[in-house]
């Protein structure tokens, strides 16, 4: 299972993969080629039909779905398996960006650019191996601002200079 | 921090301008880590992240790896958290590396320190990998269920602990443990409760016995969180729904059982179901997508959960009516949802008239809005259709409309026909071949819409661009059927063959080649056409076509159609003859989709329909052999039988010289052939797991026999061998020479159908004059109930799970037999197979015992069937189980099998 998270343009980011065929070297073309294929089911489809798609082989056939959700400019996939109710992630997509949204203060594409890896710690929070690990905003908030406030404090103390930059 | 890591290659203008950056960016890297002066721990991150970064970026990256690893001791977050980071995305399991980073975790995971911990648990789950397993799988449920350990690791374990039994189920130890597991459920934290939930409805697919108690937990957890008002859990209250993740898992996992015996417990859970249901009619306490959303995702979960139970029939037509209303919703998504719900229903084995009844409650409420019922259905599937017309594989919704509403409600077939070619012009893309396929076995089969679906492709095509689907559909029915319209001067034959090759060109060479049968067709029923025909059989374009397949048939076609007399012409392309009215493709396919017992062959639905169609284009054994004479009628195994050289009328495949009375010079050849000599046990009984050998043998005659089954149908080859120098006369079964010549071998084709499943076998009687005397000999066929077995392949989640569905006693039969043979593990998989079930590596935990599953094809029914061998080599014993949705096909095949060992 993966998410990933697309723009309008085509540039698409894998956000988090979790099968482990995905991670080796030599299967780097397969996963650019799901997100392709992904970003262009998805991007094709209508506003009016469905957000959920059955799964081809290359995501590890039909006992997987992508389910997306479609934000201005961007579109949210997660791509899960029959275990997870298709309603349900969709939510999780929403906390998703909710949570994104206060993390960020007002989340803009460039944002996700910008900080991958805090995207990354976000839903590493939410996601873990592929599993819905936490749903409640204010808990996932609460771990990030943690994060964050470690983070600072470390910085503040063993900073070097920034040299090189 | 990441600004500046990012800041490197945003700067690169363009591509060539990027790479030249990150080379450098590199190069200073490789520098530093390798340079005199021992880094710190900061510049260390830096660097990892970088190349993490790069790496992200599309670029390789060779080095660095150990600098992260040793990241991972530091005992800062932020440089263990980017170490951790940089091991889940870039490790590689044979890594040298992999024995520090154990180490790294190890220590992490006794720190006690709770974010360090769920670092390392993180990073366990992420990678996923044996390895990790090896070293992990025993202690992690030790970290989960300790008291003292914080919620969030708790939380942390479940999941990690779910990942590492999903990827190597055989190294995570079931103990102590499992019951301590189950008590999560009545954590306090929300977090830690949905985690463990996650857990159990896994772990509890293969140990059901082991998480039994987790039922009675999850109604009582579930009944607080329904019950409770949304603002009781706060923060776990999503857009004013409580606790919605929480809610769907537990009814998932109580999806995984029987409904409760406890009355107590099931008097809760059926007012919590009424409680969901309920809640559905109240008004929205907000507008917001979200509310609803939430709201449905419980709703359709205790739907599932009200169509596994099966056994309220209360809860059952409520959900009906509901799915009905959601039917009609405005939102894609519930329409979708609910369609996929009303398969689950429809196709519920166990209760099918009860259910049967449900759906008309959904027809119901769908007449609110549709001209009829059918017209209701039709328009809301097409609806759905045209606005969806991106389903990705389109698959699962045209079959789900086509097969449920079309097929089992359809009482006006021209209704069916309508839609269906509706359906292929709107969204032909996304039509799969089993529907049209399915739309012309109607149309053969049924008389009254011949003429009707000849008009009506006749009109579609005329359409300037249409879709290849509709072509072969129009080539198939108008080759058919188009004398029906051809009366009328708009629909000459010469318009409707002109319309047919304006389309031939733009089509594939299936199409083609489906095309060129149908001009053939046309010479036989509108002999005008045929100097026209034969003008494009015999341009370059066909005769000289690159294609094989397409050059033949035009090669082949245009001679016969100048050779041939009329009349054999006519009897060369006569009307295909009714197909055998079975299950639909499309539904058995549903039913592989959803149903218990079934089978998952991917392309087999496929497979069959497409022998159908393009073995009846040209009229091959099976349908000319149909008209011939019977030879034993048995109840339920009917056996047509010819001597085969009728059988390829066309002679256009190889035909076999069969049975012109190959005289061979020695009877006992005919031995060396079938290698094994017959063994002493009754016939029948060698033949279960294997197909080919000698079914009878005296002085005078040896029977060798020769037969494939496939889906319901078989063929048998009975070779009759005189071993005496002396002729046989009065031969029979008649289909057979009369006279058999002193060491001459004949042979006999039956073609076997299995209309429904059987326990006796069918017989043969031979009689022939040896010398004057008359000679009989009545003979079992070697046909059981097994050889109508189509394997399938499943998963180990799968394959529990149905066995599971199959729970009833009279369900599963059972034999403890002492074996009679000895115990070689490879004898016995070459058994199983043969006895046509599949063979499921990885299933069973213990990896001695052999499962298996499989679908008996009958006419009347598919019955799914699971098996289970478990040898114990200490005792000579076996322990046979077999579940199948049949009683007695349960029973027989545990007889037939058990006698094989």
């Amino acid at each position: 299972s993966f998410t990933g998270l697309a723009n309008q343009t085509f540039c698409t980011v894998l956000l988090y993969k979790n099968s482990p065929s995905l991670k080796t070297r030599e299967s780097e073309d397969i996963q650019q080629q799901i997100i392709r294929e992904t970003f262009h089911l998805v991007s094709k489809r209508d506003e009016n039909v469905c957000n959920f798609l059955e799964g081809g082989l290359l995501i590890g056939g039909s006992d997987n779905k992508l389910i997306y959700r479609h934000y201005a400019t961007l579109y949210f996939v997660f791509c899960v398996d029959s275990s997870e109710s298709e309603l349900g992630i969709l939510d999780l997509i929403q906390v998703f960006v909710e949570t994104l949204d206060k993390c960020f203060e007002n989340v803009c594409e460039l944002d996700l650019i910008f900080h991958v890896d805090k995207v990354h710690n976000i839903l590493a929070e939410m996601v873990m191996g592929g599993m819905v690990l936490e749903t409640n905003m204010n808990e996932i908030v609460t771990q990030i601002d943690a994060q964050n406030k470690l983070e600072k404090s470390e910085t503040f103390i063993f900073q070097s200079p920034r040299q090189d930059r | 921090m990441s600004t500046f890591v990012l800041a490197a290659p945003i700067a690169g203008k363009s591509k060539e301008a990027e790479i030249k950056r990150i080379n450098k960016e590199l190069a200073n890297i490789r520098s530093k880590f390798k340079g005199d002066k021992a880094l710190d721990g900061y510049s260390k991150k830096k660097y990892v992240c970088k190349l993490l970064f790069i790496f992200l970026l599309g670029h390789d990256i060779d080095f660095g790896h150990m600098e992260a690893v040793n990241l991972l001791s530091s005992n800062k977050y932020t440089e263990k958290q980017i170490g951790y980071l940089f091991i889940s995305v870039l490790v590689n399991s044979n890594s040298e590396l992999i024995r520090l980073i154990n180490n790294a975790i190890k220590n992490d995971l006794a720190s006690r320190n709770p974010t360090f911990m769920c670092l390392a648990l993180h990073c366990i789950a992420n990678v996923g990998s044996r390895e990790m397993a090896e070293a992990f799988a025993s202690e992690i449920p030790r970290i989960l269920v300790a008291g003292d350990t914080m919620d969030s690791v708790k939380q942390s374990a479940a999941l990690c602990l779910l990942r590492l039994y999903k990827t190597s189920p055989d190294l995570v130890p079931m103990g102590e443990w499992t019951s301590r597991v189950v008590h999560l459920l009545n954590d306090q934290h929300m977090g830690v409760v949905t985690a463990a939930v996650s857990l159990i409805t896994c772990l509890c697919k293969k140990n059901p016995d082991d998480f039994k108690t987790c039922v009675s937990l999850a109604v009582s957890r579930l009944s607080r969180i329904v019950s409770s008002a949304s603002t009781d859990l706060q923060d776990y209250t999503y857009y004013f729904v409580p606790a919605p993740w929480l809610s769907v898992k537990l009814l998932r996992l109580l999806q995984c059982y029987p409904p409760p015996e406890d009355a107590a417990v099931k008097g809760r859970l059926v007012e919590c179901l009424e409680t969901v249901l309920n809640k559905a009619q109240e008004p929205p306490k907000s507008k917001k997508v979200q509310h609803s959303n939430a709201k449905n995702a419980i709703l359709f979960e205790a739907i599932s959960l009200i169509i596994h139970y099966d056994s309220e029939p209360n809860l059952l037509v409520r959900a009906c009516n509901q799915l009905g209303q959601f039917l009609q919703h405005r939102e894609t998504n519930l329409r979708y949802l609910a369609l996929e719900s009303m398969c689950t229903l429809a196709s519920s084995e166990f209760s099918h008239e009860a259910v049967k009844t449900h759906i008309e409650t959904v027809i119901n409420a769908l007449k609110v809005r549709g001209v009829g019922p059918l017209r209701g259905q039709e328009r809301k599937g097409l609806d759905v259709r045209a606005g969806g017309g991106a389903w990705m594989s389109g698959y699962s919704l045209e079959r789900e409309v086509v097969a449920i509403l079309a097929e089992k409600y359809a009482v006006d077939y021209s209704w069916y026909v309508d839609t269906i070619l509706n359906l292929i012009r709107i969204a032909g893309d996304y039509v799969s071949e089993e529907v049209w396929y399915r739309v012309i076995q109607i149309v053969i089969n049924r008389d009254d819409v011949q003429g009707y679906a000849a008009k009506t492709v006749f009109e579609a095509l005329q359409a300037p661009a249409c879709h290849e689907n509709m072509v072969k559909v129009g080539g198939y029915i108008l080759g058919e059927f188009g004398n029906l319209i051809a009366g009328d001067p708009r629909s000459s034959p010469l318009v409707q063959f002109n319309l047919l090759h304006s389309k031939f060109h733009l089509c594939s060479v299936a199409t083609r080649a489906l095309l060129l049968s149908t001009y053939i067709k046309f010479i036989n029923l509108f002999p005008e056409t045929k100097a026209t025909i034969q003008e494009v059989l015999r341009s370059d374009s066909q005769i000289r076509n690159a294609d094989v397949e397409l050059q033949q048939r035009a090669v082949e076609y245009l001679k016969l159609s100048s050779i041939a007399s009329t009349d054999v012409l006519a009897t060369v392309l006569e009307e295909m003859p009714p197909f055998p009215e079975r299950e639909s493709s499309i539904l058995a396919k549903l039913k592989k989709k959803k149903g218990p017992g079934a089978g998952s062959e991917l392309d087999d639905g496929k497979k069959e329909p497409g022998a159908e169609i393009n073995g009846g284009m040209e009229p091959s054994a099976s349908t000319a052999v149909r008209y011939l004479s019977l030879v034993s009628p048995h109840p339920s195994c009917s056996l047509q039988s010819t001597p085969s050289p009728s059988a390829d009328l066309l002679g256009l495949r190889a035909a076999p010289p069969a049975s012109l009375a190959a005289p061979t010079s020695a009877g006992n050849l005919l031995v060396d052939v079938f290698s094994d000599s017959p063994a002493a046990a009754p016939a029948p009984c060698r033949f279960v797991c294997k197909n080919n050998g000698v079914l009878f043998e005296n002085q005078l005659l040896q029977i060798g026999v020769k037969s494939e089954f496939r889906q319901n149908l078989g063929r048998m080859y009975l070779f009759y061998g005189n071993k005496t120098s002396v002729q046989f006369q009065s031969f029979t079964p008649t289909a057979v020479d009369p006279l058999v010549e002193g060491g001459a071998q004949v042979q006999q084709v039956l073609n076997i159908e299995c209309l429904s499943d059987f326990t006796l076998a069918p017989l043969i009687n031979i009689k022939f004059r040896y010398g004057g005397t008359l000679q009989n000999i009545t003979l079992k066929l070697p046909i059981t109930l097994n050889k109508f077995f189509q394997a399938t392949e499943m998963q180990s989640q799968d394959f529990f799970q149905r066995w599971k569905q199959l729970s009833l006693p009279q369900q599963e039969s059972q034999k403890i037999f002492k074996a009679n043979h000895p115990m070689d593990p490879e004898v016995t998989k070459a058994k199983l197979l043969g006895f046509g079930s599949a063979l499921l590596d990885k299933v069973d935990p213990n990896p001695d015992n052999f499962v298996g599953a499989g679908i008996i094809q009958t006419k009347s029914l598919q019955v799914g069937c699971l098996l289970r061998l478990e040898p114990n080599a200490q005792a000579q014993m076996y322990r046979l189980t077999l579940r199948t949705s049949k009683e007695a096909v349960s029973r027989h095949l545990c007889e037939l099998l058990s006698e094989q060992f």
